[in-house]
């Protein structure tokens, strides 16, 4: 064994990848530093509730993971900087931050990406009106806020958090107009037929499924909303069924929760130049990366949701295998340790694993979607570019998106296209045949949300400012 | 030439090797001229250079040599429906430079000058004036330069209405095909292979426009020019209620900076990241990030409200004495270079439009630009 190597390590992203990661480098004696832009750790599913949700939300496993998994970081050595964003990461794994100091730079270290999940969205008619929220958002705002969305709320999209998000709502004392999911009844099924394998996920999504039926809910699958207009009172929904178009039904509601399915976050892996590929079940790019979360970039690993949509349960047994294997690849630990140490849970993920990826399908049930997009529908919701715009640019030459952005705008707000890409790769490839590969994704940059231009200049006099020598005459 | 490959019909006029504005505009009205025409680029067209610039008409950067060609390319972008078929959204602003300190203003005193002389309406005014003129600025200015001729445009919105100029002219666009080898063809002409195609793209004649990538290429002509690849960097921020009309910059260049119609505002001024031709722009490097939206902030105090929504590298090109290669490269006029043009996005149209002049029978004035005048070897037109 070499040397072992002691070198600051940075986990950006405090969910339950990222923290169980950083406190398990902890363990193995590594300096660590966990960054998350939340005030505390937890990220989207141990976030933090506010103490009106801690009155108002029955007590539930998000709440007492979340706080166990708060206290073991407290009790260990890693330096936590919290309320603080990357918002940059250079080549050499320097990593830009702002906080609640300002702007700052971390010295080039081993860094693990753990910065989760993005929430898929796929537009429709009027979907930009304020009463349409995400599911995710809706969960948090539930959950951690302990306030409904509306009184009546219609939750669409597709994926396991359709029926959580359900579930919510009734736990609220607020009532669900309808779930319409994109998804087939059978693969519901199959995925329950799976569940035996994870005896948590099962009691849950048992207890929810007999909740929901017991109100009556109805469920329209393989449905989705096509256009929504907005009321005195709330909104009007048309829902559509995919396999039968002339089959309409319409809700009225309050407030509409809509989300596809989660992807992960790869604005910052992209950055660092990360190799990526397609998962064409997922229907999203992802990071190229082993099972211990390596990329082709020494020193940068990827874990948790970041590196493929699992779930909870995965993230955490992915972290822990992540900070194992930078332990070993530092020789601060034997190969041998390192068997014995990932054995248990390398077997358990390979459980897990199986029925994430049977969700997979589920979450991605909306893929069909924007190829039939009305033209009048707004794809970007940042720079306004509606799907009859995208159409024209792609007939013209546009087949690629880079090049679709670079003509009509789209995706070039401040979201960086977070929330049209999908939409925008999906009308590429109904259009022009290409594959998802071909259609390629957004170039990354910097910053990765917009940032205060005073929080980069700071305080300064004119001869402060280094002028390089003048252009020529 | 002989017969067989003259009433060849799969073999083009002219192909012309990099789709950015030198490239496309020669290809442009080559078509227009009657020639069957190919346009090669290793992308998608417009991403390089032509897709990511500042888009400043300005006379206060350019080269001042080059004044009357960005009098020219001015005048074209401003006018794009007639020429391009669409109105690509340029428009006319004042232009002014400004000086800070004592050094600065000897500095802008000396580029004025030369401008002047070479034709751009550019005055030394007073503060006060300034002011009048562009009331953001910072009161501490101790003098500018107000050009009436200035201007911005919104690069993005360029390729495409290309892209629909040049199909309509009848170019054949072959994209992301990077041309590897130029080979003289037997019987004359030249052999244009491609990396994901088997057989070559034959022409009697090359354009050569690959910008900041042109040095490999004039070596297979048996040219060896030293081109410097710029990595420049720009910074654009989120909308903001107006802050500015004009296009603003300082003596020694090294800004540039602009509102666009969305209410955007672009902070640019060549400030250096770092990157290669291999794989573009790679880094920002923070303190010249710093240095840049610093000088914005103090020119424009106003920019403290502003967000910075993206920053950006792009690539640029320099010959050694900083002037453009444009002309031909061989005795048979047969192989031609247009490129390396400081501020080439503002003069790009009439540079583009000159070199098709000349293709195609003209003789406009193209002495400056001789790109044999750096090499003993070219001035007898080695066909490697
Ligand atoms: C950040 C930045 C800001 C700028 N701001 C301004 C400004 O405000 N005002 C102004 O007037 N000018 C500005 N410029 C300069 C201006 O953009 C350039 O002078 C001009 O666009 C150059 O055009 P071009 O056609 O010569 O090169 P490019 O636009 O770079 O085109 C070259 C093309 O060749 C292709 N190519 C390369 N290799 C191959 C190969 N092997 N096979 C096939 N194709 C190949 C490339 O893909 C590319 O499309 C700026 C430049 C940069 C980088």
């Amino acid at each position: 064994m070499s040397n072992p190597d002691f070198s600051p390590v940075t986990v950006i992203g405090g969910g339950i990848a990222g923290t169980t990661s950083a406190i398990a480098l902890a363990r193995h004696g590594l300096p660590v530093t966990l960054i998350d832009e939340q005030p505390t750790a937890g990220g989207q599913i141990f976030r933090a509730p506010s103490p009106y949700a801690r009155q108002t939300v029955p007590p539930n496993h998000e709440f007492s993971g979340g706080d166990a998994l708060r206290h073991k970081l407290t009790a260990s050595s890693v330096d936590v900087r919290f309320s603080t964003r990357a918002w940059g990461l250079s080549p050499t794994l320097a990593l830009d931050l702002i906080g609640p100091d300002g702007i700052d730079q971390l010295p080039p270290s081993t860094v693990v990406v753990a910065n989760g999940a993005t929430e898929r969205f796929l537009p429709f008619q009027g979907w930009t009106t304020p009463r349409i929220t995400g599911l995710a958002g809706a969960s948090i705002l539930m959950r951690n806020g302990g306030t409904l969305p509306g009184q009546t709320v219609v939750v669409a999209g597709s994926g396991p958090l359709l029926f959580s998000v359900a579930h919510q709502v009734l736990e609220l004392g607020g009532k669900v107009a309808a779930i319409v999911d994109a998804g087939h009844r059978s693969d519901w099924l199959r995925l329950g037929a799976m569940l035996s394998l994870d005896p948590a996920r099962l009691t849950q999504a048992t207890s929810w499924m007999l909740r929901l039926r017991k109100a009556g809910i109805p469920i329209h699958h393989r449905a989705h909303i096509s256009a929504v207009q907005e009321t005195e009172t709330g909104l009007l929904l048309n829902v559509s069924e995919m396999d039968h178009p002339e089959r309409r039904h319409v809700y009225a509601s309050e407030a509409a929760a809509c989300g596809y399915g989660l992807k992960p976050s790869t604005l910052i892996t992209r950055t660092a130049g990360v190799q990526h590929r397609h998962d064409p079940v997922g229907g999203y790019l992802e990071p190229v990366t082993d099972l211990a979360g390596r990329t082709c970039r020494p020193d940068l690993y990827v874990t948790g949701d970041a590196a493929g949509i699992r779930g909870m349960a995965v993230a955490r047994l992915r972290g822990l295998i992540t900070a194992h294997a930078i332990a070993q690849d530092r020789s601060v630990i034997s190969g041998e340790t390192y068997e014995t140490l990932t054995r248990a849970p390398l077997r358990q993920l390979r459980r897990l694993e199986a029925v994430s990826r049977r969700m997979l399908p589920l979450m991605n049930a909306g893929s069909a979607i924007p190829a039939h997009l009305q033209d009048e529908t707004i794809v970007c919701r940042c720079e306004r570019v509606k799907a009859a715009t995208l159409r024209s640019a792609i007939k013209a030459g546009a087949e690629d998106l880079n090049q679709l952005k670079a003509w009509t705008r789209c995706g070039m707000g401040p979201c960086q296209g977070r929330m049209c890409e999908d939409s925008a790769r999906g009308l590429l490839m109904a259009v022009c045949g290409k594959t998802s590969e071909d259609a390629g994704s957004f170039t990354a940059r910097m910053p990765f949300f917009p940032l205060p231009l005073t929080a980069v200049t700071g305080t300064f006099a004119y001869s402060d400012i280094p002028l390089p020598k003048a252009a020529p005459l | 030439m002989t017969p067989a490959l003259q009433s060849r019909p799969d073999v083009f006029d002219t192909v012309i090797v990099g789709a950015g504005v030198m490239g496309a505009t020669t290809a442009l009205f080559l078509a227009r001229g009657g020639q069957k025409v190919a346009l090669v680029d290793r992308e998608d067209m417009f991403r390089a250079a032509s897709g990511v610039n500042a888009g400043t008409l300005t006379l206060h950067m350019t080269r001042a040599q080059l004044i009357p060609h960005a009098i020219r390319g001015r005048e074209m972008w401003l006018d794009s429906a007639t020429w391009l078929g669409e109105d690509v959204g340029a428009i006319a602003t004042p232009g002014l430079s400004m000086a800070f300190t004592e050094a600065e203003e000897e500095l802008l005193r000396q580029r004025a000058q030369v401008r002047q002389d070479m034709g751009a309406p550019i005055e030394v005014v007073s503060p006060e004036e300034a002011i009048q003129i562009e009331p953001g600025v910072n009161p501490a200015i101790r003098a500018a330069a107000y050009c009436a001729l200035d201007g911005h445009i919104p690069t993005y919105r360029v390729g495409a209405a290309y892209a629909r100029a040049l199909r309509q002219a009848g170019v054949t666009i072959i994209e992301n095909s990077p041309v590897e080898t130029i080979t003289p063809a037997t019987g004359g002409g030249y052999d244009i292979r491609i990396s994901n195609r088997v057989q070559p793209v034959q022409g009697r004649r090359i354009v050569l426009s690959t910008g900041a990538w042109l040095e490999k290429m004039l070596g297979w002509l048996g040219y060896n020019i030293p081109i410097r690849c710029l990595i420049n960097q720009l910074v654009v921020t989120e909308t903001l209620p107006p802050v500015m009309g004009s296009v603003l910059s300082i003596a020694n260049g090294l800004l540039s900076l602009k509102q666009f119609a969305n209410g955007s505002v672009l902070i640019g001024g060549g400030w250096q990241g770092e990157g290669n031709i291999h794989q573009g722009g790679t880094r920002v490097i923070p303190e010249n990030l710093r240095g840049n939206v610093r000088l914005a902030q103090y020119v424009v105090p106003r920019l403290d409200e502003a967000q910075i929504l993206r920053v950006w590298l792009g690539l640029e090109s320099e010959t050694p004495d900083a002037m453009p290669l444009i002309g031909a490269l061989t005795p048979d006029d047969d192989a031609f270079v247009v490129g390396c043009v400081h501020s080439g996005f503002t003069s790009g149209p009439y540079m583009g439009r000159l070199l098709a002049e000349r293709i195609l029978g003209g003789n406009p004035d193209l002495s400056p630009f001789d790109p044999t005048r750096f090499s003993s070897l070219a001035a007898t037109g080695t066909r490697s």
